[in-house]
């Protein structure tokens, strides 16, 4: 008997549908013959097997964005199916969790582009796209993702590895009533070297040890020499004892700015202050140094790549999820997602450019997105990143 | 083995298996995974004791000496803020008890992260709560303890006094009115009073109290973040660290086991004295 006809004849035989119903009687017969066709499907495996594919939950592994319950909501519309999303912590944690085979457990993830081509691809942990399904979406995004882009390509450009959707750069958030935006894109980083700043720190570790690089003045792609690593270690220990506050909550920093304890943090964006200039504080304003050790940039600019994961049992649904996750309102609770705001690839297209309001627009600093993009070198892997972070961890632990 | 001992142990086994599974394998996990090369995620390579030599040598010590310092300051300070709450709670109406111990105990279940904001929106300089309504009302700006490792401490006694305060109260509600009585009548000094009778009744609960907020702070690490400004970085912070940007599993749990081991050193001769049947009227 296959497994569409068991599963028919279960939903047939279910006790529940004539519950209570005129002319249905539960007899000791009917009730063994239901229990019979059960235990013959559960022996089998197929009827669980049948069922699991029809509505299997759909995993994600991602940035908070992508878990908005709307998304959930609309998804369970669309298909029937649910959503179940865990926010990770890190490129990093997320390449080690994989490693360690729960790539079972996992249909989506969302990482940083090159943590794609250099990891997860190589170590098959993610799957490649059919490039004739996905390249007319990225000829809808924003010029410079015009197909074959080549950082979601692998490293031979042979393969598609997923669907960029977020992006945008993350370095300085300045009170201006403090700092003009002139001057801080002046000074950029160097800013941080200045004994009498005030300023805090939003522990994203991994991003803060980009940073203080940046101030160091050394270019946080490349190798380090003993002297670039010397430089890094005392710039870490300085601006990490000199920081007024080291806090993973950005409301906390975006506080402590409206309320003057601090003049500006690193790492910041338009991710972090959104939601406060959304609220009317225009005063809080996101920078990318013009000019910097990056190869004579100053800022960073990070891009996600949706890729599907290497499940051993694929979810069906994963890739059309890619696809769907692009269309004009989902793109929009993408950049809106858990209260913040930040851009997405879709908003060439004005139907999505559409879906925005004016404020909104405002708060994540539309009109400066392309000149901080142009300021900004593309997120990358930290070489020695292992060495210098311990260097940072140390300079944290030093504080007190 | 007599029918009684015999069903004891069957009783028993679930727990203890419970116990087992849950609780002293994943320590065993714990110290094994502290023992293997850092920053690797197999656990067949050589057994190495580098991890430990990191910890001591590295300054791991700062975040141990912080926590341990705030867990006894806490420890203290709780206890000492407990009991005159408690004994009002015991002694006066029951009417009075209730609503007292209602103010205290409501807050234990809002989100530990909400009750933090809403003590950094307290402590806040000038616009804040605290700052902002001296200001209005007096024209004095008294500045703020935010981010400074008092702060921290102050976010630890707000969030751990109820540890302290309940059992506090039922070691205290231990304490027979009369025996207080006769001390007094026999001419015992209040402070007298405290030393030889009521401490030493209520031992069981203030042993219990302690404990608990004891080796709650020493695990705490969201005082620091929300309220400290990591001007003092507790020990829980950094094993989080080890696990998570460091992808350094093994120092992880190496630091972890040797809190383990301070935990257990402070604890278990405490514990030891705690007359767990005195305390249930047994």
């Amino acid at each position: 008997m296959n497994s569409d006809h068991m599963l028919k004849t279960l939903a047939a035989r279910n006790p529940v549908r004539y519950a209570g119903q005129k002319g249905f009687e539960m007899t000791r017969r009917r009730l063994l013959a239901h229990l019979g066709a059960a235990g013959a499907l559960a022996l089998t495996g197929a009827g669980s097997r049948a069922m699991a594919q029809e509505d299997r939950t759909l995993n994600l592994l991602c940035w908070d964005a992508y878990a908005d319950p709307r998304l959930a909501e609309m998804w369970l519309k669309d298909t029937g199916s649910k959503i179940k999303s865990e926010i990770h912590i890190s490129d990093p944690q997320s390449l080690n969790r994989l490693r360690a085979g729960e790539t079972k457990n996992w249909d989506f993830i969302n990482v940083n582009d090159p943590w794609a081509k250099n990891f997860f691809w190589p170590e098959k942990l993610i799957v490649d796209l059919p490039r004739e399904r996905f390249d007319p979406l990225y000829e809808a995004m924003l010029p410079k993702f015009k197909p074959p882009y080549a950082r979601a390509m692998s490293r031979d450009g042979q393969h598609l590895l997923g669907v960029v959707q977020r992006l945008e750069t993350f370095d300085i958030a300045i009170n201006t009533d403090k700092i003009s935006v002139e001057m801080a894109e002046n000074e950029g980083w160097d800013m941080f070297n200045n004994a009498d700043f005030k300023f805090g720190v939003l522990a994203y570790e991994d991003w803060n040890v980009m940073d203080l690089c940046m101030i160091a003045g050394v270019h946080p792609y490349k190798d380090k020499t003993e002297a670039d690593v010397a430089k890094f270690t005392e710039t870490a220990n300085r601006v990490m004892k000199q920081a007024k506050t080291v806090t993973t909550d950005f409301v906390q920093l975006n506080l402590a700015m409206l309320n003057n304890e601090i003049d500006a943090y690193f790492c910041g964006g338009t991710y972090s202050i959104a939601s406060a200039r959304r609220e009317g504080n225009n005063n809080l304003w996101a920078i990318s140094p013009p000019k910097g050790p990056a190869d004579g940039k100053g800022g960073i600019n990070w891009i996600e790549l949706n890729s599907a994961i290497n499940n051993p049992n694929p979810n069906p649904r994963a890739i059309d999820f890619l696809e769907w996750i692009t269309k004009p309102e989902q793109s929009y609770i993408v950049a809106s997602g858990n209260g913040n705001l930040q851009p997405v690839s879709q908003m060439a297209q004005p139907e999505v450019l559409a879906k925005f309001s004016k404020e909104e627009l405002d708060a994540m600093q539309f009109d400066t997105l392309d000149k901080r993009l142009a300021a900004a070198t593309e997120f990358d892997i930290v070489p020695q990143y292992d060495q210098l972070y311990d260097i940072y961890a140390a300079a944290v632990r030093a504080r007190g | 083995m007599k029918r009684e001992q015999k069903a004891g142990l069957v009783l028993m086994s679930p727990p203890v298996l419970l116990l087992i599974a849950g609780f002293l394998l994943p320590l065993a996990f714990v110290a094994y995974t502290s023992l293997m090369p850092p920053r690797t995620f197999g656990f067949t390579s050589n057994i190495t004791l580098e991890n430990y030599v990191t910890a001591v040598r590295e300054s791991y010590w700062r975040p141990m000496a912080w926590s341990v310092f705030f867990a006894l300051a806490t420890t203290i300070l709780t206890m000492l803020i407990s009991w005159p709450i408690a004994k009002a709670l015991v002694r006066k109406s029951r009417r009075f008890a209730t609503i007292v111990a209602t103010m205290i105990a409501v807050p234990v279940f809002i989100a530990e992260t909400v009750r933090l904001f809403g003590a950094h929106l307290f402590l806040m300089p000038r616009g804040g709560i605290l700052a902002g309504t001296i200001n209005y009302f007096f024209g004095i700006d008294i500045g703020s303890v935010l981010f400074t490792p008092l702060a921290t401490l102050i976010g630890l006694l707000y969030i751990y006094l109820p540890f302290a305060l309940f059992p506090t109260v039922l070691g205290l509600s231990q304490v027979p009115a009369d025996q207080v009585e006769a001390a007094q009548d026999l001419g015992a000094s209040p402070w007298q009073q405290l030393r030889y009778v009521e401490v030493p009744i209520a031992s069981p609960g203030i042993i219990i109290g302690s404990l608990l907020v004891f080796v709650l702070v020493l695990g705490a690490t969201s005082e620091s973040h929300m309220l400290g400004g990591q001007s003092a970085v507790p020990i829980g912070f950094a094993i989080e660290q080890r696990f998570n940007y460091a992808q350094d599993w093994p120092l992880g749990s190496a630091l972890a086991t040797v809190l383990c081991l301070i935990t257990a050193l402070l604890v278990f001769p405490l514990l030891s004295r705690l007359d767990l049947d005195r305390l249930f009227g047994r």
